[in-house]
């Protein structure tokens, strides 16, 4: 009797999508082959499409029900705790380190979800000008950032490669190469989330194959690489880059305040006080 | 108001501009008074009074290029009988139509209680010298029209020439004499309070008996905070001059629940002497439907489905 | 012409079961005084007993300070994550009862169920919310590794915002990493109560949260108990006092929310409309038991008559009933003793020259009831100018330069909160500048949310509720 596999498709704009190219490629892991979809150069200008909207919706909500909904993500994710650590151990992975892995994930997202409601309160700030002005500097989201995953397949890597944009209300398209299928897995955490549609998409693929549009792409405000990438590439990514003056952050996966410094637009405010 | 001196008028607009320029209105507080109003909910015996008085309160309306003499019978044999199996439904206030169809209207209104309003000034954009914005009124009136309602010159309005948008009014007002006038402030254009104050203001010393929220003809109709600017705005005007106006809400209305927040946010800042057709109407198409639906469903206690009602 | 009538819609106070008689909860269990006495607790609204619940004497105090203190070792040793884990499923235990909640609030303690289910419920969920998020990430608060609990925490509310103020109190408290002994008013136990099997349901372990009820009598042996770290009092000015001096000599921590007598500032330039709702918020919400309420209302000369007028005519479509009934805006008085007070306030108010309005509605037969009321043609020395009422009176000065209208607003023992109603912005600012008080409401008031630190200048008290800056509040500086 042959297992029916299921089929792992992109997560974009709320939907389960294949690639529009129709390809796939093929992830093999202990007894098992998945196809996985190649995202293509159109995959990527509609997933931006959706993502703009995304980011309207998502930003558009307050602190709080960002908080709720990322609370909600940990509890979906705590109570599909068995299977992700199934899915690691089929990469590879020791059952203690699974399980690990897993725990520190769930405690990320609980941190972070508790941070949406603050962050604000630790990173703007009244300015002490000398003259009779109210100046204030708080902080705005960048908008649509593209993120590409570690190497490593860790749910804690990949959370982290997404949380902190996230979480100070950025729409983010995240890219996974070698844990793609977890990444699609965790998808239908997602889904079943209450986040808008488009404020977090889930993509696969080869990256060299997008390498170009994600770069050149003017409205991905903020391309951040989690996984190392050879030089060329890379500075072909900064080329491309500089032409609409895009930012480019090579990051490794961490937590705390400093994780989400570079998603930040400061907007300074004057105001005169008097009768 | 009626056959007013000039020197009564520009003193008037004196008084008036200064509360024009006097308008100043929070929108973040507006919005939580006129959703706090939303919280209130009426009882059963006064809900079906209150949906009755609904009807007697529409001006039951089609605004299209597809009109004809015979879809404007239909329409009109519903105003009077909006539901034939109950003799407790009341008629409705008026039919509203284009000023080609208020003849044929005016001869199937006959024996009936129900008039005869028409739109005019080139509604719904108004965007034509004021010689065609009179014509098309005096054909209305000459047609039997009981009731005109007209549109602003929001050109005039947004280009901050408030004058030109009175004189039009007072112009128009001059034609209809003593058929009843309704000044159309369309606020899906004016989009801030503020405007839609302005408007209120200039259109009701202007000679307006009713301003209106909307043609229906914009994707943004009515909301409860247009009309809880313009009851102000109504209510400031009466305690100027002593002189009552009504409003009439038009455009999204969709369904009785809605209606009914409308009537209570009237009769909590206004009082219940405003809730009469003489000083409130609602612009209706689909809005009356839903009424009789639910005047059935508190007789009977079943919901009820669209085909029981006759097409209008 | 139809005659309107508000139906009564009554909220059904059939979700809520309520025991004849209560225990305190101290560590863990739901446990019998040892004073065996008991004190009643009834509905303002009907005068109707409601239930008892203990009158705690020094051995109930004893034993929940023992509990806090061994829960004290065990919240200790957890992780900053599990505390907050505990925390958001407090949270959420609470936003699934909220309907039980607020039915058993306004029956107790008379406020519209309007408030409880619309203000006081999601705000108390919100605050427990918002606190788990500080329990794992306290570093970055104030960026230094030098403030640490307390440890033992008493807390004593008010029976204004009962279970709101529990929240207030409890939430930051142990996201910080301190245990607690809670005494709720004495004319509001019952959700403090309800709160207990909530800490129940959340599996908290045991002795992290007391709470024991009773009267002054009761507070007295918390604020004077030896193994009590900090004390935090949340009511009147007179109480708090007392408080302080009774900590006068002892290492204890203190914070202090008091009494106010708000200026709710309106110039000429203001939007009068929302001006007039901002108002009448600000003195009729909660029947007038806020401490940050606007109670004096200082009028720029100009806009007097005009102002007034509309107020009244608003005034008069206030409803005031039974607190189940969901049109209702303003409920019952809280007590007798309440009531007494402000009828005589009043009373002094008229002898004293002032002009009385007071809004046509009828009142119920039975239970504890005030008309909206207005005073105009006041002088700032008349004691309805100065006291606080903590009732449904508002009392209206004026002013003529912005200068004057801020003297008057500081002329005042107190200093919790100030409203300022104008459409300048520089204005807002300077204005906001010049005011000793700790919430400023600019074009708004009584406004509320966890991240928002609250608290006063003055004799309004010490310390803040909310916020960043709340934290501090439960924080102490240690080498």
């Amino acid at each position: 009797m042959i297992d029916i596999k299921k089929t792992y498709k992109n997560y974009v704009d709320g939907k389960y999508v294949r690639s529009e190219s129709g390809k796939t490629y093929t992830k093999e892991l202990k007894n098992e082959f998945y196809e996985l979809p190649l995202t293509s150069r159109k995959d990527i200008r509609d997933t931006v499409t959706s993502s703009k909207s995304g980011f309207i919706k998502w930003n558009g909500l307050t602190p709080y029900t960002r908080m709720q909904i990322l609370y909600r993500l940990s509890e979906m994710i705590e109570g599909n705790k068995e299977s992700y650590i199934e899915l690691l151990v089929s990469h590879g992975t020791s059952k203690q380190k699974a399980n690990k892995d897993i725990v520190l994930a769930i405690e990320n997202i609980i941190w972070f979800a508790g941070l949406a409601d603050k962050w604000e309160q630790l990173a703007g700030n009244l300015n002490p000008v000398s003259e009779e002005y109210f100046n204030i500097s708080h902080q705005n989201p960048i908008g649509v950032v593209f993120s590409l995953s570690n190497s490593t397949v860790s749910l804690n890597n990949l959370l982290l490669s997404l949380l902190p944009p996230l979480t100070i209300g950025c729409s983010v398209i995240s890219y996974s190469e070698e844990s793609s299928v977890l990444a699609l897995k965790f998808a239908e955490d997602i889904n079943n989330s209450d986040f808008p549609s488009g404020s977090l998409n889930i993509l696969t693929g080869k990256f060299e194959n997008i390498l170009d549009d994600v770069s050149k792409h003017v409205e991905i405000n903020l391309v951040s690489l989690h996984k190392e990438i050879e030089n060329e590439g890379l500075k072909r990514i900064q080329e491309n880059a500089s032409s609409s003056v895009k930012r480019v952050v090579s990051l490794p996966s961490i937590s705390g305040l400093s994780s989400i410094l570079p998603y930040l637009e400061t907007k300074t405010v004057w105001h005169p006080k008097g009768t | 108001m009626k056959n007013m001196k000039t020197s009564d008028v520009s003193l008037q607009w004196s008084n008036v501009l200064e509360m024009v320029y006097e308008s100043r209105i929070d929108s973040v507080g507006l919005n939580e008074r006129v959703n706090s109003l939303a919280t209130r909910s009426i009882k059963k015996d006064s809900k079906l009074e209150a949906l009755k008085m609904i009807v007697t309160m529409c001006d039951l309306t089609t605004l299209e290029g597809e009109d004809t003499e015979g879809k404007i019978s239909q329409m009109v044999a519903k105003a009077i009988k909006p539901n034939p199996l109950d003799t407790s439904v009341p008629s409705v206030a008026a039919v509203c139509v284009y000023p080609s169809l208020v003849s044929i209207a005016k001869e199937k209104v006959q024996n009936s209680n129900v008039k005869v309003a028409a739109v005019s000034s080139y509604f719904p954009s108004g965007q034509v010298p004021m010689e065609s914005k009179l014509l098309d009124t005096k054909y209305a009136i000459e047609s039997g029209a009981d009731e005109i309602d007209i549109v602003i010159n929001r050109k005039a309005f947004l280009e901050g020439d408030y004058r030109k948008v009175y004189d039009e009014i007072v112009a128009l007002k001059e034609v209809c004499q003593d058929v009843h006038l309704k000044t159309i402030l369309e606020v899906g254009d004016l989009k801030t309070y503020e405007n839609i104050r302005k408007a209120s203001l200039i259109s009701l010393a202007a000679g307006s008996d009713f301003i209106k929220t909307s043609t229906g003809k914009l994707s943004i109709g009515s909301s409860r905070q247009a009309c809880y600017v313009m009851l102000k705005s109504v209510l400031d005007f009466e305690s100027m001059t002593g002189v009552k106006a009504g409003i009439k809400v038009a455009g999204g209305i969709r369904d009785a629940k809605d209606a009914i927040r409308y009537l209570v946010m009237i009769n909590e800042e206004m009082g219940p002497d405003w809730l009469n057709p003489e000083l409130f109407r609602f612009g209706a198409s689909s809005l009356l439907d839903d009424v009789l639906k639910q005047i059935k469903k508190l007789q009977t206690g079943a919901y009820q489905a669209g085909y029981y009602f006759p097409r209008g | 012409m139809v005659d309107w009538q508000y139906s009564e819609s009554i909220e059904s106070s059939n979700i809520v079961s309520i025991k004849k008689k209560y225990s305190n909860y101290i560590g863990g269990k739901f446990v019998e005084p040892k004073s065996k006495k008991y004190i009643n607790t009834i509905s303002p609204s009907t005068e109707e007993l409601l239930s008892k619940v203990p009158l705690s004497n020094e051995q109930d105090i004893n034993s929940a300070v023992k509990s806090a203190k061994e829960g004290l070792e065990v919240w200790t040793k957890l992780t900053p994550n599990q505390r907050s884990r505990y925390l958001f499923k407090i949270a959420r235990l609470i936003q699934e009862r909220s309907r039980e909640f607020a039915v058993l609030e306004s029956l107790d303690g008379g406020k519209p169920i309007k408030e409880s289910r619309d203000f006081d419920l999601p705000q108390v969920a919100a605050n427990f919310f918002y606190f788990a998020g500080w329990a794992d990430k306290l570093d970055l608060s104030w960026a230094t590794k030098s403030l640490k609990p307390y440890g033992v925490v008493g807390q004593i509310i008010p029976w204004n915002f009962p279970l709101l103020m529990l929240a207030w109190k409890i939430a930051p408290a142990l996201a910080t990493g301190n245990t607690v002994v809670l005494k709720p008013a004495e004319t509001t136990p019952l959700t403090a109560l309800l709160f207990a099997e909530i800490c129940e349901q959340a599996g908290l372990p045991s002795g992290v949260v007391n709470i024991v009820t009773g009267d002054g009598s009761t507070g007295s042996l918390i604020v004077n108990h030896k193994d009590i770290n900090k004390i935090a009092f949340t009511g009147s000015t007179q109480v708090g006092k007392l408080i302080q001096k009774s900590l006068a000599g002892r290492d204890v921590g203190l914070t202090l929310e008091l009494g106010g007598k708000a200026a709710n500032i309106v110039y000429e330039d203001a939007a009068i409309d929302q001006a007039v709702e901002g108002v009448v918020n600000g003195i009729f919400f909660n029947q007038g038991h806020v401490c940050c309420a606007g109670s004096r209302l200082l009028l720029q000369e100009s806009i007097h008559d005009q102002f007034v007028k509309k107020l009244e005519k608003r005034m008069q479509s206030l409803r005031v009933g039974n607190p189940l009934d969901k049109n209702t805006d303003i409920g019952a008085i809280n007590s007798k003793e309440q009531l007494d007070k402000i009828t005589s306030l009043v009373n002094e108010g008229v002898d004293d020259g002032g002009e009385l309005f007071q809004t046509e509605c009828e009142l119920p037969g039975n239970g504890f009831w005030f008309r909206p009321t207005l005073f105009t043609n006041v002088q700032p020395s008349y004691s309805i100018a100065r006291e606080e009422i903590f009732g449904p009176v508002l009392t209206t000065l004026t002013f003529r330069t912005p200068e004057e209208a801020v003297e008057i607003a500081n002329n005042t023992e107190y200093g919790l909160s100030a409203g300022v109603w104008t459409e300048k912005g520089s204005k807002i600012l300077w204005t906001a500048d010049r005011l000793d008080a700790g919430v400023v409401w600019a074009n708004t008031f009584n406004k509320f949310d966890p991240s928002s630190p609250f608290g006063g200048y003055k004799e309004s008290g010490f310390g803040r509720e909310g916020g960043r800056h709340g934290l501090l509040s439960y924080l102490k500086a240690s080498s």
